[in-house]
C-alpha cells in the first residue's frame, strides 16, 4: 500500500512539470505584463517606447522564453508564486490568506454531498418504484438542472431576506470567530455547493446500489438467513461504494469550480472570489497561481479517491 | 403493504395473461415502452415550446431585446410587459426570448462541435491504439484536471469576449469528456470478433473504425450530446452572470441574471432574474429527461 | 415410499411476472426428499430446476410468488409449512443455513467479492449461533480444512478472488454445511468446474452426506451426474416433473419418452465415434407460447390425440413410487423389453 502511494505521488511530478509549463504559457498569452501595470495611465502618453523596453529589460522581461519559464519555475519550488500586478502583494501570501475559507466552504460542501447523497441515493434504491423514490428522483433531476448560483440566489432571498435565519454574506462577523460561531456563515453557501454534486451522487449511489443488489451474492446472503438490512447494507452498499467513490473523485473538479461562482454569490473571502477580480482586472500571476493550485488540488485528491477505491475494493491490483 | 399491492398486480397480468391478451403485436411492445417513460415524452415537448418560442421571438414579443425606456424602469409584470422590464427599462419577456436563441446555440453548438473533435479522435485514436491514442489520452487527462470555469476564463481573457471565441472556447474545453466516452466505447466494441473478421478481409482502420464499429456506439454518443448540451448552457449561463462569458450587451440567460448580483434587485425585483432562472432550469431539466429516456431506451437490462 | 421424508413438495405451482407477462414457470410440481438421500432434480435449462430450489428456499424474485401447492419440511418438533412462512421473517431466515441450506452454480459470483472468505463462514456462524467472533473464526477455520482447503488459518484471510475454482466451491460447501443443516441444496453445483475438481466435489459431498445424514437436493443436467449421485431421480421438462423415483427405477427402467430420449442422446466413452447419437427433435418451447396439452408432445415419438389436449396425470407405475406422466407409458416400456 505504502509503495501505491509513494508511486502515485512520484507520477505527479511529470505532470505536474508539463501543467507549470501550460501555466507559464498561459501567463506569456495573457495580455498585458508587469510593466503595464506600473505605469499609471497618465504617464504613459509621455513614456517613450524606449524607455519602455530599458524598464522591461531591467525586471528580465525580455530574456528569451525558457529562460524566463526557467526563473519562474525555480521560483515556484521555493515558494515565490509572484507579485500581484496591483498591489504588489506576493501571491503567496495572498493565497494563503484565501485558501483556508476556500478550503473550508469546498470541504464541508463534499462532506454533505458524500453523506447525504449516498445516504438519499441507498434509500432510492430499497425503496425503488415507490413514493419516496419518485419524489428523490425528480429533486434529483431539479438539483442536477438548477444552476448553482441561482439555487443560491433563491437560498439568500428566502432564508436570509424572508426568514432571516442567516447572515447575508461573507465568512464571518467582526467578533464572533470560533468555528461555531461561524456556523451560520458556513451553512448557506456550502449547502448550496453542494447541491449539485449531491444530485449526481443519489443518481449514480441509486443505479450502483440497484446493480450490486442484482448480484449472485445478495441471493447467498440471503440464503444464509442474514437480515435484510444486513443484506442492504453491509453486502449490497459496500460492494455499490466504490464505483461511486470514483465518481466523487471524477467530479471534484466541478466542485472546485463551483466554489468559484458560488463565493461570489455569498461574498465568501476565498480563492474564488480572488479568482474572479483578478480575472476582471487581469492580475495576471493571481490568474495562473490559482489555476495551478486547482489543478494540484484536484490531482491531489484523484489520488486520495485511488487509495479509498483500493482500500474499498480488494480486487484492484495495488502493483 | 408493498406486497399487498405488488399481489393486486400480479393477479391483473394472471387474469389478462389467461385471457390471451398480452401475447401483442411488436407495435404494441414498442408503445408500451415509450409509454413507460412519460419524462421523455415531456422533456421533449418542453424542449420543443422552448425552442421554438425561442426561434419565434420576432413573432411573439413586440419589444427589441435591447429597447431601452428609461421611464419605464424597473416595474412589475403588467399587461404592456408580460415580465416587467429590467433596470434600464428593456422588456424582460423578450430579452428572455432573444437571449435563449443565443444561449440554447452556444449550448447545443459547443456540445456538437466538441462531439465532432472528441468523438473523431476517440473513434480512430481507440481503435488503433498506439503512441496516438496514449498522447491524445495524456492531453485530455491534463485539460480535465482543470476545474472547467477556471480553464474557460483564463481562455477568455486571452482571447477576449465575445460569442464566437466561447463557443470555440467551449469545443476546446469540452472535447476531451467526449473522447473519453467515445474511446471507452470503442475499446470494448473492439473486442468483439466481427471486428477482428474484418480485420482478416483486409480492411482499412478508418473504415473499421468510423464505418463499422462508431455504427454501434451512436447511443451513447447521443446521450452524451443531449448531456453536453444541458452543461454548456450551465456553463454559459454561470460565466455571463459572473460577466465572464458574453458580452453583456448581448441579451443571453445568462447575461440577463448578471444584475441579479446587486442586492437590491435581488430583494425588490424577482421579475427580472427570477424567471430567467426558471426557464433555465426548465429547459436543462427537458435536455437531461431526453437523455435520460435515450439511455434508457438504448439499455436493454429493463424488467419490470 | 418406505423412506422417511425430510422435505414434502406438493402440487407446487409458481408464477413470474417480468416485463408485463405472466409466465407459469413451476406446474404442479410434486415430489420428495428423504432423510439421509441424494435427490436429483434433473432437466434442461430453463425447464424450471432453479425455480424450484428458489421457492424452497423463499429466495424467489420480487416479480414472482407461489399461487398453490405446499412445501413441508418435516423438522423433529413438526412439520413446518414453508410456502405460508413470509419471506423475510425471522422463521424463515432460521430454517435458512441453520436447517436448509443452498450452495450455488458459479462460487465466483456467489461470494462477495469485498470480504474474505473467513468473514462471510463467520457470518454464518455467527447468525444462527452464540459463538463469540473469535470461536467463530475457529470453527470457519475447521470446516475449512474439513472440506479439504489446504493452510485453511491463511486462506480464512484471504478474498475470493484469490481462491481456485475448485477451492471456491469447498469454501462454498463450508459455508453451507457450517451450521449442519439437515437439507443441502445444491444448484448445479459443478457446472462451472472443470470434471476433475467436479470428481473432487462430488466425492466431497458424498462424504457428507454418509457422514452427518444430509440430505441432499442435487440440481442438474448431467445425466452423468445423476448416475453418480443420485438415489432418487426427478425429471423435469417445461415447468413439470414427468417421472419421478428411484435412480434405479428411472435410469434402469425409464418409462417418460423424454427421459428416455435424455439417456439416449449421451455420448458414451469409448464406443466411438459410430455410435448413434439421437439428438430430442424440436426445440424448447417459448414458455409464453406452450403448447396445448403434454408440453412435450410436439417433440415426443410416441405422441397420441389425447396428448396434445391435456398434460397427463401423476401415475403410479409400480408400488415402489415410480411415477410418470405420460399417457402411452406402457407402449414405451414394451418397446423396450422388445
Amino acid at each position: 500500500m505504502i509503495s501505491f502511494i509513494i508511486r502515485k505521488f512520484l507520477l505527479l511530478i511529470p505532470l505536474l512539470l508539463v501543467i507549470s509549463f501550460l501555466i507559464f504559457l498561459g501567463m506569456e498569452l495573457m495580455p498585458g505584463d508587469a510593466v503595464d501595470f506600473m505605469i499609471p495611465p497618465d504617464a504613459l502618453a509621455t513614456i517613450s517606447q524606449a524607455e519602455l523596453d530599458l524598464l522591461r529589460s531591467e525586471l528580465g522581461l525580455d530574456a528569451p522564453f525558457l529562460v524566463r519559464y526557467g526563473t519562474w519555475l525555480v521560483n515556484l519550488v521555493q515558494g515565490d508564486f509572484g507579485y500581484s500586478l496591483q498591489s504588489g502583494v506576493a501571491v503567496s501570501t495572498l493565497l494563503a490568506n484565501t485558501l483556508p475559507a476556500t478550503l473550508e466552504l469546498s470541504l464541508a460542501a463534499l462532506v454533505l454531498s458524500t453523506l447525504f447523497g449516498s445516504i438519499l441515493g441507498v434509500v432510492s434504491a430499497l425503496y425503488k418504484g415507490r413514493l419516496s423514490d419518485n419524489v428523490l428522483t425528480v429533486m434529483g433531476m431539479i438539483g442536477v438542472a438548477i444552476p448553482q448560483f441561482l439555487f443560491g440566489l433563491i437560498m439568500i432571498v428566502v432564508f436570509v431576506f424572508k426568514l432571516g435565519w442567516f447572515p447575508v454574506g461573507g465568512r464571518l462577523t467582526v467578533g464572533n470567530e470560533a468555528f461555531l460561531q461561524r456556523l451560520d456563515h458556513l451553512i448557506l453557501p456550502s449547502v448550496v455547493l453542494a447541491l449539485s454534486m449531491t444530485a449526481g451522487v443519489m443518481r449514480y449511489c441509486r443505479s450502483s446500489m440497484l446493480d450490486s443488489l442484482n448480484k449472485e451474492f445478495i441471493k447467498t446472503a440471503r440464503s444464509k438467513g442474514l437480515p435484510p438490512w444486513r443484506v442492504n447494507l453491509v453486502h449490497g452498499l459496500r460492494v455499490a461504494m466504490t464505483p461511486v467513490a470514483v465518481l466523487i473523485g471524477f467530479r471534484l473538479p466541478m466542485l472546485i469550480g463551483g466554489s468559484v461562482v458560488i463565493e461570489q454569490v455569498f461574498q465568501w473571502p476565498g480563492v474564488g472570489q480572488m479568482f474572479v477580480s483578478a480575472v476582471r482586472s487581469q492580475n495576471t500571476p493571481i490568474v495562473m497561481m490559482v489555476a495551478f493550485f486547482s489543478v494540484l488540488i484536484v490531482l491531489i485528491a484523484s489520488i486520495l479517491v485511488d487509495i479509498a477505491t483500493a482500500l474499498l475494493d480488494p480486487r484492484v491490483k495495488l502493483s | 403493504m408493498a406486497r399487498d399491492a405488488l399481489n393486486r398486480k400480479m393477479d391483473r397480468l394472471l387474469l389478462l395473461e389467461e385471457q390471451g391478451r398480452l401475447s401483442g403485436n411488436p407495435t404494441n411492445r414498442t408503445l408500451r415502452k415509450i409509454a413507460a417513460n412519460p419524462l421523455a415524452i415531456i422533456g421533449l415537448v418542453l424542449f420543443l415550446i422552448l425552442l421554438l418560442a425561442c426561434m419565434a421571438a420576432p413573432l411573439i414579443s413586440t419589444y427589441g431585446p435591447n429597447a431601452i425606456d428609461l421611464r419605464n424602469r424597473l416595474s412589475p409584470p403588467s399587461r404592456a410587459h408580460l415580465l416587467g422590464t429590467d433596470q434600464i427599462g428593456r422588456d424582460i419577456f423578450s430579452r428572455i426570448l432573444y437571449g435563449g436563441r443565443i444561449s440554447i446555440f452556444v449550448g447545443l453548438g459547443s456540445a456538437l462541435g466538441a462531439a465532432l473533435i472528441g468523438v473523431s479522435l476517440g473513434t480512430y485514436a481507440g481503435y488503433r491504439r498506439g503512441a496516438l491514442d496514449a498522447l491524445v489520452m495524456k492531453v485530455s487527462e491534463i485539460m480535465m484536471s482543470f476545474p472547467q470555469i477556471i480553464l474557460v476564463s483564463i481562455l477568455v481573457t486571452i482571447v477576449g469576449q465575445s460569442l464566437w471565441n466561447l463557443l470555440l472556447i467551449f469545443i476546446l474545453t469540452g472535447w476531451p469528456s467526449m473522447y473519453r466516452m467515445a474511446r471507452s466505447q470503442m475499446l470494448s466494441i473492439r473486442e468483439m470478433e466481427y471486428i477482428q473478421a474484418l480485420q482478416a478481409f483486409g480492411i482499412g482502420s478508418f473504415t473499421i473504425s468510423f464505418k463499422h464499429m462508431l455504427v454501434n456506439a451512436v447511443g451513447p454518443i447521443f446521450v452524451n450530446i443531449t448531456l453536453s448540451t444541458a452543461m454548456f448552457i450551465l456553463q454559459e449561463a454561470a460565466l455571463s452572470f459572473l460577466g465572464l462569458g458574453v458580452p453583456l450587451e448581448q441579451a443571453t440567460w445568462g447575461n440577463i441574471l448578471n444584475v441579479a448580483q446587486d442586492l437590491n434587485i435581488l430583494r425588490g425585483a424577482w421579475w427580472v432574474w427570477l424567471p430567467v432562472g426558471l426557464v433555465i432550469t426548465l429547459f436543462v431539466m427537458a435536455i437531461n429527461f431526453i437523455g435520460d429516456g435515450l439511455r434508457d431506451a438504448a439499455d436493454p437490462t429493463q424488467v419490470g | 415410499m418406505q423412506h422417511e421424508p425430510i422435505l414434502t413438495v406438493d402440487d407446487l405451482c409458481v408464477n413470474f411476472y417480468t416485463n408485463q407477462r405472466c409466465n407459469k414457470a413451476l406446474r404442479n410440481v410434486s415430489f420428495s426428499l428423504s432423510k439421509g438421500r441424494t435427490l436429483c432434480l434433473v432437466g434442461e435449462s430453463g425447464c424450471g430446476k432453479s425455480v424450484t430450489a428458489n421457492a424452497i428456499m423463499q429466495l424467489l424474485p420480487s416479480l414472482s410468488r407461489i399461487e398453490q401447492g405446499t412445501i413441508t419440511y418435516h423438522a423433529q418438533e413438526g412439520a413446518v409449512h414453508i410456502e405460508r412462512l413470509s419471506r423475510n421473517a425471522r422463521e424463515m431466515r432460521r430454517l435458512r443455513g441453520e436447517d436448509i441450506a443452498m450452495i450455488f452454480q458459479d462460487p465466483m459470483t456467489a461470494l462477495n467479492p469485498v470480504f474474505s472468505v473467513g468473514f462471510q463462514i463467520d457470518e454464518m456462524i455467527l447468525n444462527h449461533t452464540n459463538l463469540s467472533k473469535k470461536k467463530a473464526r475457529e470453527r470457519s477455520v475447521e470446516l475449512l480444512k474439513q472440506m479439504g482447503v489446504p493452510l485453511p488459518e491463511q486462506r480464512a484471510g484471504e478474498y475470493p478472488h484469490q481462491y481456485s475454482g475448485g477451492m471456491r466451491q469447498r469454501a462454498m460447501i463450508a459455508m453451507a454445511m457450517a451450521c449442519d443443516p439437515k437439507i443441502l441444496i445444491a444448484d448445479e453445483p459443478t457446472t462451472a468446474l472443470d470434471v476433475t475438481i467436479q470428481a473432487q466435489i462430488f466425492a466431497l459431498m458424498h462424504a457428507l452426506k454418509e457422514q452427518k445424514e444430509t440430505s441432499i437436493l442435487l440440481i442438474t443436467h448431467d445425466m452423468g451426474v445423476v448416475c453418480e449421485m443420485a438415489d432418487d431421480v426427478a425429471v423435469m421438462y417445461m415447468g413439470n416433473i414427468v417421472e419421478r423415483g428411484s435412480v434405479v427405477q428411472v435410469m434402469g427402467c425409464p418409462a417418460h419418452p423424454y427421459t428416455r430420449a435424455l439417456l439416449a442422446s449421451i455420448p458414451v466413452l469409448g464406443k466411438g465415434k459410430e455410435q448413434s447419437l439421437e439428438p430430442i427433435r424440436g426445440t424448447t418451447p417459448d414458455p409464453f407460447d406452450r403448447p396445448k396439452g403434454c408440453q412435450f408432445a410436439p417433440r415426443c415419438d410416441f405422441a397420441t390425440q389425447e396428448c396434445h389436449k391435456a398434460m397427463p396425470d401423476e401415475q403410479i407405475i409400480d408400488q415402489d413410487g415410480h411415477m410418470v406422466r405420460c399417457f402411452n407409458y406402457k407402449e414405451l416400456m414394451n418397446e423396450r423389453q422388445a
